[in-house]
């Protein structure tokens, strides 16, 4: 049977420099996975690789035997990639209801005609309460018809991650969730990823710098050093592995 | 005032706006040059409004609008001229090659950054000037095409309204001003206009959340220019010539400033950039030689006092009015700056 989400011998340059050389990196199973390194490993590269931001110079993707490795970022997301961004981004101007009901819109050109020109009431009116619930879970619920603009930067972290939940996509992909977040919003969202899991197990790949984090988090952990994965395991093992601490725990 | 009391006061401005829209031609019978400057006003209105799309809610500046309208323009005027059609068929033949058109440029251009698309329309407008003004055998040159014939008669039943009149024509202008807007607003609160708002503020965010993001652009282009098209037929019509100069460049940047002025990415901001784009100089003629200085004062003061255009301030004064301050403060639960 073919693997979740499969990552080939993924090479990257930008220039002269190397991002990722020969990824490789198999999921076989819904869980949730930590991907983990010093700054320039490649862990955001990667990202952007099978996301379709980027295209690898060499390598490919596979989801669910599917090739999808030259794939647009917004055919990705129909097929049920989601991620979240390093530099955390929401849409300032809307509120932030209308930020994770875009979320929950069916965005195809024509499906939003026949909106438009029947006025139906389409995707994302239709989930306005399981919006709002999600907006409870991670207490935003009273900031619901406020500007996203307006949220602190934590908080923005915490819509945008629900913004992408609401997709119900297979694969999410999380970039440093926990970063900017104080430690009473990092309990919230470390409870909240939990809880989505246990509701939907769908594949979580969350690349965090924040060690108690991850590693309490996640079940599997992936370290990627130099553009390269280092090693695979359990967040103990990884703990306990010399070339890991050598490399990045130090 | 409570909140109750200021949304019916709203409701009864606009309909006191609407029933003066309608009346203007009996209030103003006896003073066509004002009707005159409102039928102009609506020429300008329509093809602000393809660009308030574009530029307001998708944030897409475009420079040569006015060239797509003069595409409008030609094509209505040369189908009615030469071939016989009455004025809505041709108008909006006029409109979707105005469309199709805009359609042909965008595949190419649009996945351009915006500081290089914003060249292309501009070189898009000028080559459009150039066409207008040289293909003397379609176009009829410098001079234009004179003799553009308004709409027949419309027979009511209870009353017969003749398009050829001031009055007349201005009721025309008025439902084609609507059907403009009406576009607008369908777009603007639809999923596809959702998608739109979402391009405008972060492109690379809409990608990922799944927005086609040139498919949008592309489609939204389309429209606009069909609108602009559509804004050069009803100009061409009213004023009985299509000529070259209605729609140079100037008109084109004159355009996207009437946008901003009226407040880009408000349903109500084309309107009130057009009719303070054409009442406003008409108003300063006492000034003379120094009416287009001081009409460039003024727009200077707008810019600074309302950045955010007329409608802006006017929405602001508003909000004030039904909730007092606006909330702009950050109230972070987290204690975080935002």
């Amino acid at each position: 049977m073919a693997a979740l989400l499969e990552i080939r011998d993924i090479s990257k340059a930008f220039g002269g420099i190397q991002a990722l050389d020969g990824v490789d990196v198999a999921i076989d199973a819904p869980g949730i996975y930590g991907l983990i390194g010093p700054n320039g490993a490649g862990k955001t590269t990667l990202f952007d690789v099978v996301c379709g931001r980027q295209v690898a110079d060499r390598g490919e993707v596979r989801a669910e035997g599917r090739a999808v490795g030259r794939l647009s970022p917004d055919r990705l997301a129909r097929l049920g990639f989601a991620r979240t961004f390093q530099e955390c981004r929401v849409f300032p101007d809307e509120t932030c209801l209308d930020n994770v009901l875009f979320g929950a819109q069916d965005k195809r050109l024509g499906l939003e005609w026949r909106q438009l020109l029947t006025r139906g009431i389409g995707a994302r009116s239709a989930r306005r309460d399981e919006a709002m619930r999600l907006l409870t879970l991670v207490r935003l619920d009273a900031y619901a018809d406020r500007p996203a603009a307006a949220l602190s930067y934590g908080q923005r972290r915490l819509l945008e991650i629900v913004s992408t939940l609401i997709a119900r996509p297979r694969f999410l992909l999380l970039d440093e969730p926990a970063s900017g977040i104080n430690p009473t919003l990092l309990n919230v969202l470390h409870d909240f990823l939990l809880k989505m899991y246990e509701e939907r197990p769908i594949v979580f790949l969350v690349v965090e710098h924040n060690m108690p984090f991850i590693m309490s988090l996640a079940s599997h952990i992936v370290v990627m050093h130099q553009g390269r994965v280092l090693t695979t395991g359990s967040p103990a093992d990884i703990q306990r592995d010399p070339a890991v601490i050598d490399a990045y725990l130090g | 005032m409570t909140a109750l009391t200021t949304v019916r006061t709203g409701r009864l401005a606009i309909a006191i706006i609407a029933i003066l829209a309608l009346a203007a031609p009996f209030l103003l019978a006896d003073q066509p040059y004002f009707l005159h400057v409102l039928i102009l006003t609506m020429t300008f209105a329509i093809p602000a409004i393809g660009l308030n799309l574009l530029l307001g809610y998708t944030g897409l500046v475009s420079l040569g609008h006015m060239g797509f309208a003069g595409v409008g323009a030609y094509t209505t005027a040369l189908l009615m001229m030469d071939h016989g059609w009455s004025a809505v068929p041709a108008m909006a033949a006029g409109a979707a090659a105005a469309g199709a058109l805009g359609v042909l440029i965008g595949i190419p251009c649009l996945r351009l950054r915006s500081h290089f698309f914003i060249i292309v329309t501009l070189a898009v407008g000028m080559i459009l000037f150039a066409l207008f003004n040289n293909l003397d055998g379609i176009t009829g040159g410098a001079e234009g095409l004179p003799g553009v014939p308004r709409p027949g008669p419309l027979d009511l039943g209870f009353m017969v309204i003749d398009f050829r009149r001031l009055g007349g024509f201005y009721w025309f202008a008025l439902v084609v001003t609507l059907f403009a807007l009406l576009v607008q607003y369908l777009i603007v609160r639809s999923d596809f206009g959702r998608s739109l708002a979402a391009i405008r503020q972060d492109e690379i965010l809409a990608a990922a959340r799944g927005v086609n993001v040139f498919a949008h652009k592309l489609a939204i282009f389309g429209i606009s220019t069909a609108l602009a098209g559509l804004g050069g037929a009803l100009k061409v019509m009213f004023l009985r010539v299509a000529a070259p100069l209605s729609f140079e460049l100037l008109e084109s940047i004159n355009l996207v400033l009437l946008t901003i002025v009226g407040g880009a990415g408000y349903l109500a901001g084309p309107i009130i950039g057009a009719l303070v784009y054409v009442a406003i100089p008409e108003i300063l003629r006492f000034a003379d030689a120094w009416r287009l200085v001081l009409f460039g004062v003024i727009l200077v003061a707008m810019t600074l006092f309302a950045p955010r255009g007329l409608s802006g301030m006017i929405e602001a004064g508003w909000r004030r009015l039904r909730r007092g301050p606006a909330v702009t403060g950050e109230e972070a639960a987290d204690g975080r700056p935002a």
